[in-house]
């Protein structure tokens, strides 16, 4: 680990996330193509981040939809 | 200025992406569809002063988090900002190289192999300050600026929580690859 890798890892969310100005983006690509160590790592988080988003969802019942629809409707009627 | 007669064709295509953000708030069926209905009656009695154009999921998501935040925070009596301890960086990555040597794609195999009940256990075992901003971040795709509008609270917040919150969430995801023998214990 040098310390340009442990620049990479304190970086490595504001890269995940899009969150880093384009010119910090390019340094810390030149480190990538240079380092595979910090490249598996970023990959991974990128993977853990898209894993947590297609992992974690429920979907409601049709009721709860069809309540909602229904909550709206009324609410406009109160107010016409 | 929106209109309030197109209230239900604008905001109803986030319902199902609201109802699960809330659930995974609240834990609880019951009460994520109770903050759910709520969110929708305040935003329809809200959406003249929702300015057209800007981002409407934002918006409801704003009023999903105001409601599940009073409701429920006030009502608790621990204390609801918690603290992580020490965190490490890397933390998953770094647990699974160590047992898997040199196999580059080992690590990324293990994930394949965490189901939604892993995840979602693991999300919903951090703290409400550090869920949420997880939550919004990496579930719903907000930006930084967005969640801190959301949550008022200044973006540097936002990302030291956002970022302690992930690595609190790979610790606990460890801990459940540990337990159902994905890794760790076998080797």
């Amino acid at each position: 680990m040098s310390r340009s890798c442990d620049h990479a890892v304190e970086q490595i969310y504001f890269y995940v996330d899009g969150e880093m100005s384009a010119f910090r983006r390019m340094r810390i690509r030149w480190h990538l193509r240079r380092c595979g160590g910090c490249c598996d790592a970023y990959d991974f988080e990128e993977r853990v981040k898209q894993m947590v988003r297609n992992k974690s969802r429920t979907e409601p019942s049709a009721e709860l939809i069809q309540r909602l629809h229904t909550l709206i409707r009324e609410e406009a009627g109160d107010e016409a | 200025m929106a209109d309030q007669a197109n209230f239900e064709a604008d905001a109803m295509q986030f319902a199902p992406q609201l109802y699960s953000a809330a659930l995974r708030m609240t834990r609880n069926p019951a009460d994520a569809e109770d903050v759910v209905q709520e969110t929708f009656l305040k935003a329809f009695r809200a959406y003249a002063s929702f300015t057209e154009g800007t981002n409407l999921k934002a918006w409801l998501y704003r009023i999903l988090t105001n409601t599940y935040i009073n409701r429920y925070r006030k009502a608790q009596r621990r204390p609801s900002e918690v603290e992580l301890g020490e965190l490490q960086d890397l933390y998953l990555f770094r647990r699974l190289g160590e047992q898997s040597g040199a196999s580059e794609s080992a690590e990324s195999e293990v994930l394949e192999q965490f189901v939604d009940a892993d995840v979602i256990q693991a999300l919903e075992s951090l703290p409400d300050n550090f869920r949420i901003p997880v939550l919004m971040a990496d579930v719903e795709g907000f930006a930084y600026k967005e969640i801190a509008e959301m949550l008022d609270i200044p973006i540097g917040t936002v990302m030291s929580r956002l970022h302690r919150g992930r690595k609190a969430l790979q610790k606990k995801l460890w801990h459940l690859a540990e337990e159902r023998g994905i890794a760790g214990r076998a080797s």
